[in-house]
């Protein structure tokens, strides 16, 4: 008995071990170099070579000279985040549930713009955005925007460009969840007192909480690290982590930079994942 | 990013680890060069930077005819630095990179060449290079003799505008000060290109500058962009931005201007006030090539003026071979008029060469700039 | 297509005062189609205040179409529902003092259970929760489970979760669209009987969808036999069984033997009917039709079966020359057909009493019954109606 237990345990690690194998050479070698260029003096050059000496200043520095990048990534990406969201929501209810026949024809639709290259996609928005565009005329003709006013160059185009193009990501997982749920529980709900809003937020919503949850991230981490849309619909004001690292990595032959950028996004970004899924209880929920 | 993977490569070395300092390789980086038995040569170009590789009159299947060589024309040069990261590791682990030749900017084949990863040319074998590049891109600091590089096209680096929504723009000081034209310039995002201009408005002399002077130019830089005067630091698709009024000026090119202005006529390029900047893209044989030779064959072709004429005629930036312009007669007398391929004496006394810079230095200015573009 | 509500305003067809002082719930003209499909077609109902009224009917004669809009979650094409006199075929069903249990329960599965059975009271900010949870799980004895996930209970646990749910509200009218329909044999008569208690104990009005006639027979105070989107007869459990109006309920419900006859006379409250030549009464309170032909509907087990020749105890019509052709003995009972000299085969139930002996196939036999017994149905209608569909 004890015999086959350890037998079963023994195949268990040799049907695991591709898997481990493959994780060490793509994540943690990669990973552990990152940590060890994070920790390199500064002052190095590629002719002179890299010192290791620990030096845990690198990420001081980083954070003092690019706080602004840094904070710039999380906070479009947080409220491109959003916008999916309740964009995404809207789309993704109206899909499941009141398209009838089209709703496959829908979901193309929506994944339509994956087609194209992710460049050109966002290229297009340049000529959406632009100062003589008709969403700048219209934007000025109510008003919203001032005579000399522009929406190209700024953090909202950045947003909205993040947003477009991360929608996808928000939709697919939201309409997953909210296909499955039974329409039969909303009219338990109407027969139960709940007005159509409540009945929304009472059972709607809830049951859609996984669809929501994997949705925000996929949206939200792809969203933090991209800098083409910063680039492109941005201006020298709107820098996000992802231009300063890749800058700091080929051009500025700023290796300890880099990684140390790096590693702050991304530890920044898993410790807010953690909080943000403890919160949202849906280890029981997934 | 192609960063990581290089430093992935390093990572076997455990445990916490730093990286040597770049060693000569111990073979002088020489590999047996197997041109005679082996007729190829593999080229690393930037895009549209040759006259149509199909075509059988064209100079790229000329060559081949002519010397039976085959040759493997690979575009896959887009940026220098990102180059440079992509053959980092194995030019400092002293292997072959797998290019016969590589086509890189000044500042970057200085850079190779410090680090001993170019072979040098067999003079013999080119003699052409030797005999027909034209007066001003010669004796370069950083190479005076030629042994190393062959200027492939040049260019000049200067301001264009759209003539349709500004007025002209006569002068760097003009492009990121004037008032109609601001949060709608670009400017470039190499940095002896941009720095250069800004050394010239501080006042300094571009080939030659002092650290203070090169701070006093970061720092106007950094009033400008935080003045939000910059739309932002570009390397591509900038002309496609300012034919389509997204832009209405920018820091440019000369040939992008020229292959613009076939679209759109409203493009129009200005040697500013303050000067052009003259730079090149240079061929080079990197370490470990195997087909050296055949290399020197392709140097010495494409300095041959008629070759010359039919290459500048197409690529439209600035023809390094004497006598092209004769050639370029026959071809299309307007191009052999047109000062942006073919620069007068005038236009050539008014260019600077940026200061060559060495490896120390070369990273500190890097640095600095690349903290200013992208705080 | 007219809206509920124009029909409820329009004067010519506004309820007369007797109507609205109704106190239970009343359908009228209620009908629903879906394109030209007529799912349910200009019924009239009334189900009396605090009664247990089952509605029957075989899958897809309109049951649940009709319980979905007596709670609002179907708008009627034409018609009024009326609850306590009030008009309410236009009410939003959140607003209806309606509740249902779902043919499939519709828990909330992210809710607990006692959650589930709070919902209702939480919606409508009624106070003192927590108390009238608890007394509802101890009615349905579930106490122990209020803090699982419906997924955690077994079928019959989840029922009675559906029911505390709806029952909770103490709503006028509670809607039970086959809640045991899911639920194994052993299972569904233990609910049955726990259904009827709570009824009992609550004295709420109950309206309970089945397709077993069984299930209604024993539950319901008044059964409504519905096909094809019409109401067929409405009535107590005996008397629709004894006294059916259409040979769908006479087959529907239980089993009939249905002879093809003529009517001959019609004297006092006794109809005369020549059946094959042979006359036989029926009483006129039971008799269907209007004259001519007719079909004259007797039960197997009220059916005496005796060797031919024999005087049967049971004076009243009388059939000769039968004989046995398939024998089941089945312990209480035994279960015989016979073939009748028009070619028919009947069937007998006859106890097994032990007075009498079991015949054996071949024997020729003659059968009588007592004419209060019999009934009488138009003979238009189809002699096997509702049998396929009986379950
Ligand atoms: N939304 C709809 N669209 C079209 N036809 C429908 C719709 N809903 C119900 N029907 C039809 O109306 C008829 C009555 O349906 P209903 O659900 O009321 O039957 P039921 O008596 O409850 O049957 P069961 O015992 O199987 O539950 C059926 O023939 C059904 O196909
Ligand atoms: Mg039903």
């Amino acid at each position: 008995m004890a015999d086959t237990d350890r037998r079963k345990g023994l195949t268990a690690y040799l049907l695991m071990a591709p898997a481990v194998l493959v994780l060490a050479l793509f994540f943690v070698i990669p990973f552990y170099s990152l940590v060890a260029a994070s920790l390199y003096e500064p002052g190095g050059s590629d002719k002179e070579g890299w010192e290791m000496t620990y030096h845990v200043g690198n990420y001081v520095d980083a954070v003092q000279d690019y706080w602004e990048p840094l904070w710039h990534a999380i906070a479009y990406s947080a409220a491109a985040t959003l916008i999916c969201l309740v964009l995404g929501y809207v789309l993704a209810y109206a899909i499941a549930f009141k398209s009838g026949r089209w709703k496959s024809l829908l979901l193309v639709l929506v994944i339509a713009p994956f087609f194209t290259s992710f460049l050109v996609r966002t290229l297009s928005w340049q000529l959406i955005l632009a100062d003589d565009g008709w969403i700048v005329d219209t934007f000025q003709f109510l008003h919203l925007l001032g005579d000399d006013g522009r929406l190209l160059g700024t953090h909202f185009a950045v947003v909205m460009g993040l947003a477009y193009n991360f929608l996808p990501f928000m939709v697919l997982p939201l309409f997953a969840s909210i296909d499955k749920i039974d329409h039969r529980l909303i009219e338990a709900s109407g027969d139960l007192y709940s007005n159509p809003v409540v009945g929304f937020f009472k059972v709607t919503w809830p049951l859609s909480l996984p669809g929501v949850v994997s949705g925000t991230l996929l949206t939200f981490i792809p969203a933090a690290g991209d800098y083409i849309n910063a680039e492109l619909l941005g201006s020298t004001e709107t820098n996000v982590i992802g231009n300063v690292i890749q800058l700091q990595a080929t051009d500025a032959g700023h290796p300890n930079t880099a990684a140390a950028l790096s590693m702050i996004l991304m530890v920044g970004i898993l410790v807010m994942v953690l909080v943000y899924i403890r919160k949202a209880g849906t280890e029981e929920l997934l | 990013m192609v960063a990581f993977g290089g430093l992935s490569a390093a990572a076997l070395k455990l445990p916490m680890f730093g990286i040597d300092a770049i060693q000569a390789c111990a073979d002088g980086g020489i590999a047996k060069d197997v041109s005679s038995s082996e007729r190829d040569l593999i080229i690393s170009n930037w895009t549209g930077y040759i006259d149509p590789r199909k075509n059988k009159n064209g100079t790229l299947a000329q060559f081949e005819d002519e010397t039976g060589i085959s040759v493997t024309y690979n575009v896959d040069v887009n940026d220098n630095a990102e180059f440079y990261a992509k053959v980092r590791n194995q030019m400092r682990a002293c292997e072959p990179i797998d290019r016969d030749m590589i086509i890189l900017t000044d500042w970057m084949a200085a850079r190779m060449i410090g680090l001993d990863w170019i072979q040098p040319l067999d003079k013999k074998k080119v003699p052409n290079l030797h005999a027909n590049l034209i007066e001003s891109l010669q004796g370069k600091a950083w190479d005076p003799d030629l042994v190393y590089h062959a200027p492939w096209q040049s260019g000049l680096t200067g301001i264009a505008y759209n003539a349709d929504l500004v007025d002209e723009v006569g002068s760097f000081e003009e492009l990121i000060s004037r008032d109609d034209l601001k949060g709608k310039i670009t400017l470039l995002s190499e940095m002896n290109d941009t720095m250069g201009f800004f050394l010239k408005v501080v006042g300094a002399d571009p080939g030659d500058f002092s650290d203070t002077e090169w701070e006093n130019a970061l720092d106007r830089l950094k009033q400008v962009k935080d003045d939000g005067h910059l739309r932002q630091f570009a390397g591509n698709n900038y002309l496609q931005q300012l034919s389509q009024g997204v832009l209405v000026a920018c820091e440019a090119w000369s040939g992008d201007v020229i292959q613009a202005q076939y679209d759109n006529p409203n493009l129009k390029f200005v040697a500013p006030e303050e000067g052009l900047a003259l730079w090149s893209d240079n061929m080079m044989v990197p370490n470990y090539a195997t087909h050296q030779t055949n290399a020197e064959a392709w140097i010495d072709y494409y300095y041959r003026p008629e070759v010359a004429a039919k290459l500048a005629a197409w690529v439209n930036y600035i023809c390094p071979v004497q006598g092209a312009q004769e050639a370029m007669l026959e071809i299309d007398p307007s191009l052999a008029e047109n000062t942006l391929i073919f620069p007068d004496s005038d236009m050539l006394s008014n260019t600077w060469d940026f200061m060559s810079l060495d490896d120390e230095q070369q990273q500190k200015y890097e640095g600095e700039w690349a903290d200013v573009i992208s705080s | 297509m007219s809206s509920p509500a124009e029909t409820t305003d329009d004067p010519a067809k506004a309820a007369p005062a007797s109507r609205s002082s109704y106190d239970g719930l009343r359908l009228s003209a209620l009908s629903k189609s879906y394109g030209s499909f007529h799912a349910v077609q200009s019924l009239d109902l009334d189900v009396p205040k605090g009664s247990f009224f089952a509605l029957l009917g075989p899958s897809g004669c309109g049951k649940t179409t009709t319980l979905r809009m007596v709670a609002g979650l179907e708008t009627p094409t034409s018609g009024t529902i009326t609850l306590a006199g009030q008009d309410i075929t236009a009410t939003k069903p959140y607003r209806r003092p309606v509740n249902t249990v779902f043919q499939n329960y519709a828990l909330f599965p992210h809710l607990d259970i006692y959650e589930n059975v709070a919902f209702g009271l939480r919606r409508r900010k009624v106070g003192g929760v927590d108390a009238k949870v608890k007394e509802m799980l101890e009615l349905v004895e579930l106490e122990a489970q209020a803090r699982k996930k419906p997924a955690q209970l077994s079928g019959g646990q989840q029922q009675r979760v559906a029911l505390a749910r709806a029952l909770i509200n103490e709503p006028e009218v509670l809607l039970l669209d086959e809640p045991l329909g899911a639920l194994d044999l052993k299972l569904r008569r233990s609910m049955q009987i726990e259904i009827k208690r709570i009824q009992v104990e609550v004295g709420l009005t109950f309206i309970h969808v089945t397709h077993d006639q069984e299930e209604a027979m024993t539950m319901a105070d008044t059964v409504a036999v519905m096909n094809a989107g019409v109401i067929e007869q409405m009535g107590s459990p005996g008397e629709l069984y004894e006294n059916p109006r259409s040979t769908f309920v006479a087959n529907f419900l239980g089993q009939s033997n249905l002879i093809e006859g003529t009517v001959t006379s019609t004297a006092g409250d006794v109809v005369t009917v020549d059946m094959h030549g042979i006359q036989v009464s029926v009483p006129a309170a039971r008799a269907h039709t209007d004259g001519g032909k007719g079909w004259i509907g007797i039960r197997p087990e009220k059916v005496l079966i005796g060797a031919a020749g024999t005087e049967l105890d049971a004076p009243g019509n009388t059939v000769p020359g039968g004989v046995v052709t398939d024998v089941s003995f089945i312990g209480v009972s035994t279960q015989y057909l016979v073939k009748m000299p028009w070619g028919q085969e009947l069937q007998v139930f006859a106890q097994n009493t032990g007075r009498d002996r079991i015949f054996r196939v071949g024997d020729p036999v003659e059968l009588s019954w007592r004419p209060e017994y019999a009934f009488l149905l138009d003979h238009s209608q189809d002699v096997n109606a509702g049998a396929e569909e009986a379950v």
